[in-house]
């Protein structure tokens, strides 16, 4: 053997050793290449058609784990020059904004990336709810999901502190002592959280590792729950080929799962097909999701770029415990809560987001008919359309007056009047 | 002849023997659990604050002029000079925490959610559940106004100098 035949074939067998299957060139291999690798095999081998339709999902879901990735990217880059401690944290930050190379792009691009997280997050939910995709098999993968939506509005709240500037401080002043209201546990849990009684280093620190171990171990692997449910579940999808409610899962039994073949799928159909839809009528998911999917990540990372180079994150100055800015606002999403805080600090701070956790985790519960599912707003679900409607309507009213209409001492004000 | 143990006996001694060790082992770590839990939670509570301290001399008699209130931002507190003796108002709001404004009226206002509070502190308006807090007052040794945050008093408390 030549040597340049023997480097060319170890290269070729080490190659194998990592891609078992090559660059795959036909439907077997592409199959062969999902199921072997460990990152592809999120995917089934196969996908129904209309769950590939852009107006079904809108991709909120995908966006919502973009901004995730981008996040955990950005983050660990400016966790290498931030330091969790009030003399230090907004001294870190203006190192970031004018002394790092490239620091002012990541700290824009974590921001705006936070902020679009909790808005796809919330949309992706919405999408889930018209669409009925909370039905069976899929109700504790909704719940799943909202277990995902208060971790990242924790992890959105905990960031907000760690600039250390006006903003963070009274922001968090404000949404801390909300805690405070709970009956009973209040008082434990605001100490509990701030590690102490006032907003100082102990709860700088304690939001510090939050942010950046706790939360995101616990997204992290919530997030691999819920893309495990999904791939076993598949996705809801269109009527015609939407999954089978077979009696056996209606009646509390495991679910057959509709991505149980692989390559069998490809040999010749079984006498008793494993899936009640005919594999057939599905396409490869190498190309036909794969590319979907790549290409939304490159708009997403693309967008994300666009906008953290034309905005600046606000950095205001360093945090003032003796002066209160007027009016002294909670982070945006928490604003129809402040609104109703305005009111009541129990109510708005307790008893009704209490009630929205509660009400969201039992919606599968309490909308048991596994029927319109798949369909946006199907006619077969007005009243819970309604219902849904209403209280996401009312939730982004209330936020739109919190942010926009409300200036000093919590007054009403037009946002066109500066 | 010996009759020989019936089976059952044996199987059912056994399974005495692994309901024990099962009942035993699986209360041993529920307990084990429960215990970690209760230590974790607790570990959470720090013993010690390295907080700013809530008794503390803020200035001779004299620095505060009769009338107007003197307000004292690096401890949230207002000190008041009136005919019948000093007294002390905190002006960490009691909705959420921020700075209330005294205001020309002789109230004060809070900038957060707009509640209002009379001269006394007492809530007239907005979501404010309780009044603003008043503070015990003392003398040091060195003659300086000493206010104590861990000591509420009513509102019609007046320190004589
Ligand atoms: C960090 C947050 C989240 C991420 C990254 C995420 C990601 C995803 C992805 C990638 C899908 C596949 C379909 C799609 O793209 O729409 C999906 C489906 C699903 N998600 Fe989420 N999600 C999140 C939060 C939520 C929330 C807040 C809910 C509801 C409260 C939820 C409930 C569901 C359900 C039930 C499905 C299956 C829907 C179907 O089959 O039609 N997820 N999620
Ligand atoms: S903190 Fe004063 S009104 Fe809310």
């Amino acid at each position: 053997m030549t040597a340049r035949a023997y480097v060319r074939q170890t290269l070729e067998t080490g190659w194998r050793t990592v891609f078992r299957v090559g660059w795959p060139r036909t439907d077997k291999d592409r199959s062969a290449a999902m199921i072997s690798s460990f990152f592809l095999h999120v995917h089934s081998a196969k996908v129904k058609p209309n769950s590939l339709r852009a107006a079904y999902t809108f991709g909120l879901g995908l966006i919502s784990f973009y901004m995730l990735l981008v996040l955990t990217v950005t983050g660990v880059a400016l966790m290498l020059y931030y330091t969790p401690s009030p003399d230090a944290a907004y001294r870190s930050m203006k190192d970031l904004q004018f002394v790092v190379t490239f620091g002012p792009v990541l700290r824009n691009m974590h921001r705006w990336a936070a902020h679009a997280m909790v808005v796809a997050v919330f949309l992706h939910m919405c999408r889930v709810f018209f669409t009925g995709g909370y039905k069976l098999p899929r109700q504790f993968n909704w719940v799943v999901g909202v277990g995902l939506l208060i971790m990242t509005l924790g992890l959105s709240f905990t960031g907000y502190l760690l600039p250390w500037d006006q903003l963070a401080f009274w922001a968090i002043t404000v949404g801390s002592n909300i805690a405070g209201y709970a009956p009973g546990v209040g008082e434990s849990a605001k100490y509990l959280l701030l590690g102490g009684t006032v907003i100082g280093s102990g709860a700088l620190l304690r939001f510090y590792v939050l942010h950046c171990v706790i939360l995101p171990v616990a997204v992290v692997t919530l997030v691999a729950v819920h893309f495990f449910r999904v791939r076993k579940d598949g996705l809801s999808a269109p009527p015609g080929r939407a999954p089978a409610t077979t009696a056996e899962a209606a009646k509390g039994g495991f679910p057959p799962s509709a991505r149980s073949y692989g390559l069998m799928a490809l040999a010749d159909r079984p006498a008793q097909p494993v899936v009640e839809s005919d594999p057939d009528e599905e396409v490869m998911a190498w190309p036909h999701l794969l590319y979907r999917e790549l290409l939304l990540l490159l708009a997403v990372v693309v967008a994300l770029h666009v906008v953290a180079l034309l905005f600046n994150a606000p950095l205001e100055e360093l945090a003032n415990p003796t002066r209160t800015p007027n009016p002294a606002k909670a982070p945006w999403y928490f604003l129809g809560l402040q609104e109703l805080v305005h009111y009541s600090a129990f109510i708005g701070g307790v008893l009704v987001p209490g009630l929205i956790v509660l009400a969201l985790v039992l919606v599968p519960y309490l909308d048991p008919s596994p029927r319109g599912v798949g369909v946006w707003f199907s006619p077969e679900r007005r009243r819970a359309n309604w219902i849904f409607g209403v209280f996401a309507v009312v939730t982004i009213v209330l936020t739109l007056i919190g942010t926009l209409f409300r200036g000093p001492n919590w007054a009403w004000v037009w946002p066109w009047t500066g | 002849m010996k009759t020989p143990k019936p089976p059952e006996a044996g199987a059912s001694k056994e399974s005495t023997r692994r309901r024990f060790l099962l009942t035993t082992g699986t209360t041993t770590v529920v307990a084990g659990v429960v215990g970690f839990l209760g230590a974790t939670a607790r570990f959470l509570f720090p013993n010690v604050l390295y907080e700013p301290p809530s008794r503390f001399p803020v200035g001779g008699p004299d620095d505060f002029p009769t009338g107007s209130p003197t307000f004292l931002p690096n401890q949230r507190l207002f000190v008041f000079n009136s005919d019948a003796g000093f007294y002390s108002i905190s002006s960490i709001c009691t909705h959420l925490g921020c700075n209330v404004n005294h205001v020309a009226s002789g109230g004060f206002a809070c900038p957060c959610h707009g509640s209002q509070f009379d001269a006394n502190g007492q809530v007239i308006h907005g979501p404010a559940p309780r009044p603003l807090a008043w503070f015990g007052l003392s003398l040091s040794s060195r003659g300086e106004l000493v206010v104590d945050q861990r000591r509420i008093v009513e509102p019609d408390y007046r320190f004589k100098v």
